[in-house]
């Protein structure tokens, strides 16, 4: 098989995961208790009424026609309209995508950039006190619940230090940049949005950087114990270039695929720590939208993560099959 | 040892002793992970307090070896006229309530002992239903391969594509269809019994117990759903690997049935890394539980994550109020991720990184 024809039969694993979100999110409503009507119409709303919103909203149609509809107004990019405001979904859920996913890049850069380090020197320094410092922190980092962690920042860094706010988004990305050349002042801009980025991120950060560096330091020692590194220890390399260059490289391809997998842990991390941070993202629209039983927002969301969710895994199983062509050929 | 199919192999013991031996991380775990369970079964009996009880009048008293002030507004006479006068109070912890109170004057302690029940009930019984589901679809696709196996991989997939945390709030409004209350309650043997009043009586704690055990069934069946995935992925890598094993050809020559030769010979050979991960994944409920109840949607209120959403609006005056439940919860969730590495490291059956939060 190749390349092509891999990718190609990834792409339509893909859609059928994605067609099996869409089907999840339809059957969820419906057999979920509690009829939409009652989330639309008035309290005292009459019998007609009802009987009319009902037809708006397709409810009196057979279950199949009502799915087929639903799968056929998604195909050109409708998910319906909030029971609450009557806003597309499709527009609500995309204005608040960017601040979530501002906080979930933030959290993976985070995340990344302690724990690779973190995990080299963890298992290069076997039995060393970094290795002991590195090892607690991330025993640490995955028995701590992501909201808990989130409180406790704010309860010393926002309510007793007062360096960072305790909830809230300043500005975005998008007005940051604007900012360069707009006229508020960049630098201020800037700091107020990194000040209110920051704690949201290490409270969803932490989890991952943990994680990352568990598997890290674990996948190492099982590579530096390979015959190969000892061929090219043989052969003269450098052992910078030994570890990094080659442990390294082998040890990651591996530790992406499982963090591939984890987006929903992420996604579903960010939802809670919105909570906490109070942050204007597609979380806090999640959760309003299930206490107001606002469907189709909810599955708009839930939609648009689970596409998220596979072209993440896509894009990894490319990758891996690049590395690794062996993947390929099975 | 013999259990049922399974058993485990002089070796294995002799490995789980020597690691536990040389590991004082394992030790650590294994005694976090006790008192934690003693903590759980014994509640009525050791906690100093009925974690119900409000008494308002002690409410927000600080931890011992911690004092709180705290602003008292009274009226007073001053040249004539009546004034309000402001005055800072020093509030300081008693050894009644060790770990403090929260804003309705309930004791953190004896909270945060009768916590480790929901977080425990729902931490097993949770990690049993994941591991059932999760291990009957896994083997089932990794012995049939073929169709059988993309159907069921696929559907795991589409799972893996909800966040947990969503799905789980998702399936609870679900559930509460065919269970109007989201918590079962069973009476409490050691209450019921009056066990727990006599022993209470002796130690001079005569305080009455809540007589019944919240059973968040809801939640149950809700973790046990989305945790699923992490069994089926491991019991299917095993079973693709194990059917192709002489003794499984064996069995399947001689004309056993394949439910018979998945449950004799596939089943027990796979217990291993299924039993390490029911271990990670029991600390991983715990989490989601706690998220769940922090969010409101547990059904129980004697929860440590119901304690700490509590807490928060208390944040800037009674910092204990929030801080006490989430280090019960990440102590449990420490001495039970520390069993799981020692089980891997001694039983080393290869499933890094399998089974978030």
């Amino acid at each position: 098989m190749g390349y092509g024809r891999f990718l190609l039969k990834r792409g339509v694993q893909g859609v059928g995961v994605v067609w099996g979100v869409v089907t999840v999110v339809f059957v969820l409503r419906f057999i979920t208790p509690g009829s939409p009507i009652d989330t639309v119409a008035p309290l005292d709303a009459s019998q007609e009424t009802r009987q009319r919103i009902a037809e708006e909203l397709g409810l009196d149609q057979p279950l199949y026609v009502q799915y087929l509809d639903y799968l056929a107004e998604l195909l050109q990019g409708n998910m319906g309209y909030s029971y609450i405001s009557s806003i597309p979904a499709s527009v609500q859920v995309f204005q608040k995508l960017p601040a979530t996913l501002e906080l979930a890049v933030a959290a993976s850069l985070v995340a990344v950039a302690l724990s690779i380090p973190l995990g080299v020197i963890s298992a290069t320094r076997r039995h060393e006190p970094a290795d002991y410092a590195a090892t607690s922190f991330s025993l640490l980092g995955i028995s701590t619940p992501n909201f808990w962690l989130g409180i406790m920042l704010v309860l010393v860094f926002a309510v007793e230090l007062n360096v960072f706010p305790t909830s809230g988004r300043a500005y975005g990305f998008g007005q940051t940049l604007a900012a360069i050349t707009g006229p508020e002042p960049f630098f201020t801009v800037a700091t107020a949005w990194l000040a209110s980025l920051f704690l949201p991120a290490i409270t969803l950060g932490t989890y991952f950087t943990a994680l990352i560096t568990r598997l890290v330091r674990s996948g190492m020692l099982d590579e530096l114990s390979q015959g190969y590194v000892r061929a090219t220890r043989a052969k003269g390399l450098p052992e910078t270039l030994v570890r990094y260059k080659h442990v390294l490289r082998n040890t990651l391809v591996p530790v992406v695929t499982v963090l591939g997998l984890q987006l929903g842990t992420l996604i579903g991390g960010a939802v809670i720590t919105e909570a906490v941070f109070a942050w204007p993202g597609l979380g806090t629209e999640i959760i309003r939208a299930i206490n107001a039983r606002d469907w189709p927002i909810l599955q708009g969301s839930l939609i648009v993560i689970g596409c998220g969710f596979v072209l993440l895994n896509i894009a990894v199983d490319a990758l891996y099959a690049y590395l690794d062509p062996r993947v390929v050929a099975e | 040892m013999k259990i049922g199919p399974i058993s485990i192999s002089p070796r294995t013991i002799r490995n789980l002793r020597k690691e536990f031996r040389s590991s004082g991380l394992a030790r650590i775990g294994v005694v976090l992970v006790v008192l934690v369970l003693l903590a759980a079964v014994f509640a009525p009996l050791i906690a100093p307090h009925n974690p119900r009880t409000q008494t308002l009048d002690q409410a927000q008293l600080p931890p011992l070896g911690f004092t709180d002030t705290e602003q008292q507004t009274r009226s007073e006479m001053v040249n004539g006229s009546i004034e309000t006068v402001t005055e800072n109070v020093t509030v300081n912890a008693t050894t009644t309530y060790p770990l403090g109170t929260n804003s309705l004057g309930q004791d953190m302690l004896s909270r945060a002992i009768y916590g480790a029940r929901t977080s425990l009930l729902v931490g097993f019984f949770g990690t049993v239903l994941a591991a059932l589901l999760g291990v009957t679809v896994g083997l089932t696709a990794g012995y049939y391969r073929g169709r059988v196996d993309d159907l069921l991989m696929r559907t795991a997939d589409v799972s893996l594509a909800f966040p947990s945390l969503v799905l789980a709030i998702a399936l609870i409004g679900l559930f509460s269809r065919f269970q109007a209350d989201v918590a079962y309650r069973i009476t409490d043997p050691l209450v019921s019994t009056g066990f727990a009043g006599w022993f209470r009586e002796l130690v001079g704690l005569p305080t009455p117990m809540p007589e019944t055990v919240v059973l968040p069934t809801v939640v149950i069946l809700v973790v046990g759903f989305v945790n699923w995935v992490w069994f089926a992925r491991i019991a299917r890598g095993e079973a693709l690997s194990i059917r192709e094993e002489e003794y499984v050809k064996a069995a399947r020559a001689l004309g056993g049935s394949d439910a018979r030769i998945v449950f004799r010979h596939v089943l027990p050979n796979a217990i291993t890394p299924i039993l390490v991960l029911a271990t990670i994944q029991v600390a991983a409920i715990i989490l989601l539980e706690s998220a769940l109840s922090f969010l409101g949607f547990s059904g129980t209120t004697l929860s440590w994550g119901f304690d700490i959403a509590q807490g928060r609006d208390y944040l800037s005056s009674s910092w204990w109020i929030a801080t006490v439940p989430g280090l019960a919860i990440v102590l449990s969730v420490i001495g039970i991720n520390l069993v799981g590495d020692w089980l891997r490291d001694a039983l080393d059956p290869g499933i890094e990184g399998e089974g978030g939060l």
